[in-house]
């Protein structure tokens, strides 16, 4: 009997392939000309406009603060995500007899509704809230702070709330990479007279390099997304202090302003594909193999 | 992949992106045909149905209660079918269902903000040979651009100053102050008596606008009445004008004297209401309606209300009428829409409804009902005497939220009052340049 050399035919892509031009190829492509254009909700008919709403979004002081916002969210959020999500996982990955009931404690978080979130710490970080109340309590009244009314500290605070949310999940990750190191590397460099630290640095980083490929990828990625921690926690508030490019696109969408929405919409995409395939493609070239 | 599926794949992945710009383009441009009259399938008979789009947090309209409803299809054989729409994405979802011809048969909105939102002209039915129209006292609060485009019973605008609680006042021996100077020592005593003199509910930046919307209109009917149409011309900017900075800044130096609430931009507009209850504050900027609401949870509150006190004999605060009726001119049923407008506004039914809420009434032969103590002396004090005015809001004809914005970054510390002047010049020009209003 003839064994035939593809098990499926070609054909079978078909239908996912389909799906994924109907409602991402078309609609990214159609999107990517639209933002050329001046469609707007009050006007008949589409005039294209050329570079207009890029000039108006380089040129419009609250997009401008919104690019700077989503920088400082995604550095944040990535830095913070990935220390704590690390520091979590090398501590409990160590022999403790709590081990499962503190992984589950610390993921937990991560599978919250933003919604619930944002209806506990807003109460939290008000003025006279429960965290200023702490630092009140223990002699540090001069780090209380006005948390999500204050220009200047609103976007590190949600920042700082996004980071306390996803660490748990980062730390899964780094967990699976953390749990398929063979034990003998270490016992190996104990014996050569190794401590911790040089352990750490020689055998868990560079081996942990393709979970920290994934986590650096999906925490950048989310945070230059970012939308719904802004969006619950201040609605891009006070004033326009914590608007993000995902509040500036709700936003624009909601004036009517299609076109700009949708060239904002563009430059997030361009600006996510032009930091993380770059970064993607540098961090694979440092793997190593066992 | 071989050369013949490539080419069918590719053939198929072209068909599908012209099919698909093909589709939006024609839903981005309807083409400015009318369809007036809305020739509607259904038509005018009995077993047909409309579809009323209302916001959720409109659910206690008068216009969408079960028994009117009801009584409406036993009637006409017309059943109505309710879209309830998220309250913070009305405005949104039904700039879309405009935009791509979903259109309902009835929407409920305020008028004002239906211009500036909704396009009115281009999207919805003039009404004015409705047999209903004839018996309007006040066309006003219904017309936009010379014509009558929106239904209501009412002609009770709502009325914006100072909401006070009058036995507080009382006690402590003060009286309504009449200008800024007597209104900052009226909140040290309230403040010295251990009670919050005013609370502002800034985290709803909207609630910032109540003092400026006010003031400015009073101050331009005084001062510049051509004010507005100049700025509307871009003939004037709203930072050219030095006395709205200073009623910017007013509002300000009643924060920062320490008479409000301590965290302004934490607490929403729903704790007003509790607020006045438990006799926590003595004062807000707001609405008239806020007394209705205190009232409903307790009758014995008695709370009055006051013009914003920014310089001596300002008038009250008038804010266009909201809630009104739409008829898009693409309605499927548009004669089922009309007939549920004139079964509303028939005598007995319109009667029992105003009846039933306080209203003002709007129809020359339906009465209106002894009104509550409140509201009767707005009207006895204000209206009867001419002494209110129309807020900023009814001369605005673009959207108003980054002005809010604006005003909660002054309180952010962001901004100080002129700062939020010439942002607003800056936002309002790109508006209106967006909306092609002639010298912008």
């Amino acid at each position: 009997m003839k064994i035939s050399r593809k098990l499926y035919s070609y054909y079978l892509v078909w239908p996912a392939l389909l799906i994924y031009c109907v409602f991402f190829v078309v609609p990214a492509i159609a999107g990517l000309y639209y933002s050329f254009t001046d469609w707007r909700l009050d006007r008949i008919g589409i005039k294209f406009i050329g570079w207009d709403n890029f000039e108006r979004i380089f040129t419009d002081k609250t997009l401008l603060l919104a690019i700077k916002n989503t920088l400082i969210f995604a550095v944040a959020t990535v830095i913070g995500k990935n220390l704590l999500g690390l520091a979590l996982a090398v501590g409990l990955n160590m022999k403790l007899k709590t081990r499962n009931l503190l992984r589950a404690i610390f993921y937990s978080p991560s599978i919250l509704s933003i919604l619930v979130i944002s209806i506990v710490f807003t109460p939290m970080l008000r003025s006279e809230g429960t965290i200023n109340r702490i630092f009140e309590s223990v002699g540090l009244g001069f780090l209380s702070q006005n948390w999500l009314t204050d220009p200047q500290i609103v976007i590190w605070t949600v920042a700082a709330v996004s980071i306390w949310q996803h660490a748990g999940f980062q730390m899964a990750i780094y967990l699976a990479g953390l749990q398929s190191i063979p034990k003998d590397y270490y016992e190996a460099a104990t014996i050569d007279g190794a401590g911790a630290w040089r352990s750490f640095r020689s055998i868990t980083l560079p081996l942990l390099l393709p979970a920290l490929n994934i986590n650096l990828m999906l925490t950048l990625i989310g945070g230059l997304k970012v939308f719904s921690e802004v969006f619950v926690l201040t609605g891009g508030g006070p004033g326009n202090a914590s608007q993000v490019v995902g509040t500036i696109i709700l936003r624009s969408f909601g004036e009517g302003s299609w076109g700009l929405g949708t060239a904002v919409n563009t430059l997030l995409f361009a600006a996510v594909t032009i930091i993380a395939i770059p970064l993607l493609i540098f961090m694979r070239r440092k793997e190593v193999s066992e | 992949m071989n050369r013949k599926t490539k080419k069918i794949a590719a053939g198929l992945l072209g068909g599908l992106m012209a099919m698909s710009l093909a589709a939006c383009g024609g839903n981005a441009s309807p083409g400015g045909s009318t369809a007036a009259g809305g020739s509607g399938s259904s038509g005018s008979g009995g077993g047909s149905t409309i579809e009323l789009a209302i916001s959720k947090s409109s659910q206690d309209s008068i216009f969408v209660q079960q028994d009117l409803l009801d009584s409406f299809e036993k009637e006409t054989g017309i059943k109505v079918n309710l879209q309830l729409l998220p309250a913070e994405q009305t405005s949104t979802v039904l700039q879309t269902k405009l935009a791509v011809d979903e259109t309902p048969d009835i929407i409920q909105y305020n008028l004002a903000s239906a211009t500036t939102d909704l396009n009115l002209e281009r999207n919805f039915e003039i009404l004015d040979n409705e047999p209903w129209v004839s018996r309007l006292e006040n066309k006003e609060v219904l017309s936009a651009y010379g014509h009558v485009y929106s239904f209501h019973l009412s002609q009770d605008t709502g009325m914006q100053g100072v909401v006070y609680n009058k036995d507080m006042f009382k006690e402590l021996g003060l009286t309504v102050p009449t200008n800024f100077e007597e209104f900052l020592a009226v909140c040290e005593k309230i403040k010295a008596a251990g009670i919050t003199p005013v609370f502002m509910p800034f985290k709803d930046n909207w609630a910032a606008n109540v003092w400026p919307a006010a003031a400015f209109a009073d101050y331009a009917e005084k001062n510049d009445p051509t004010l507005f149409e100049d700025i509307n011309a871009n003939k004037k900017k709203w930072s050219d004008v030095p006395a709205f900075a200073d009623i910017l800044q007013q509002q300000y130096e009643v924060y920062e004297k320490g008479y409000t609430n301590g965290d302004i931009l934490s607490d929403s507009y729903d704790m007003a209401v509790g607020k006045f209850l438990n006799k926590e504050v003595a004062m807000m900027f707001m609405g008239d309606w806020l007394i209705q609401n205190v009232n409903d949870n307790d009758p014995n509150m008695n709370l009055g209300v006051f013009p914003i006190p920014y310089a001596p004999d300002a008038k009250l605060g008038a804010s266009p009428l909201g809630g009104q009726l739409f008829i898009p001119k693409k309605a499927k049923n548009m004669q089922g829409a009309k007939k549920f407008f004139e079964y509303a506004a028939r005598k007995d039914v319109a009667q029992k409804i105003i009846d039933e809420q306080k209203f003002v009434s709007n129809f020359s032969d339906v009465t209106t009902p002894e009104l509550p103590e409140y509201k009767q002396e707005i009207v006895d004090n204000y209206i009867t005497p001419k002494k209110t005015v129309l807020t900023v809001d009814a001369h605005m004809l673009v959207d108003r939220s980054e002005l809010y914005r604006l005003l909660q970054d002054e309180f952010a510390g962001g901004i100080d009052a002129q700062g939020v002047l010439s942002g607003w010049d800056e936002k309002f020009a790109q508006l209106m340049k967006d909306k092609e209003v002639e010298g912008f």
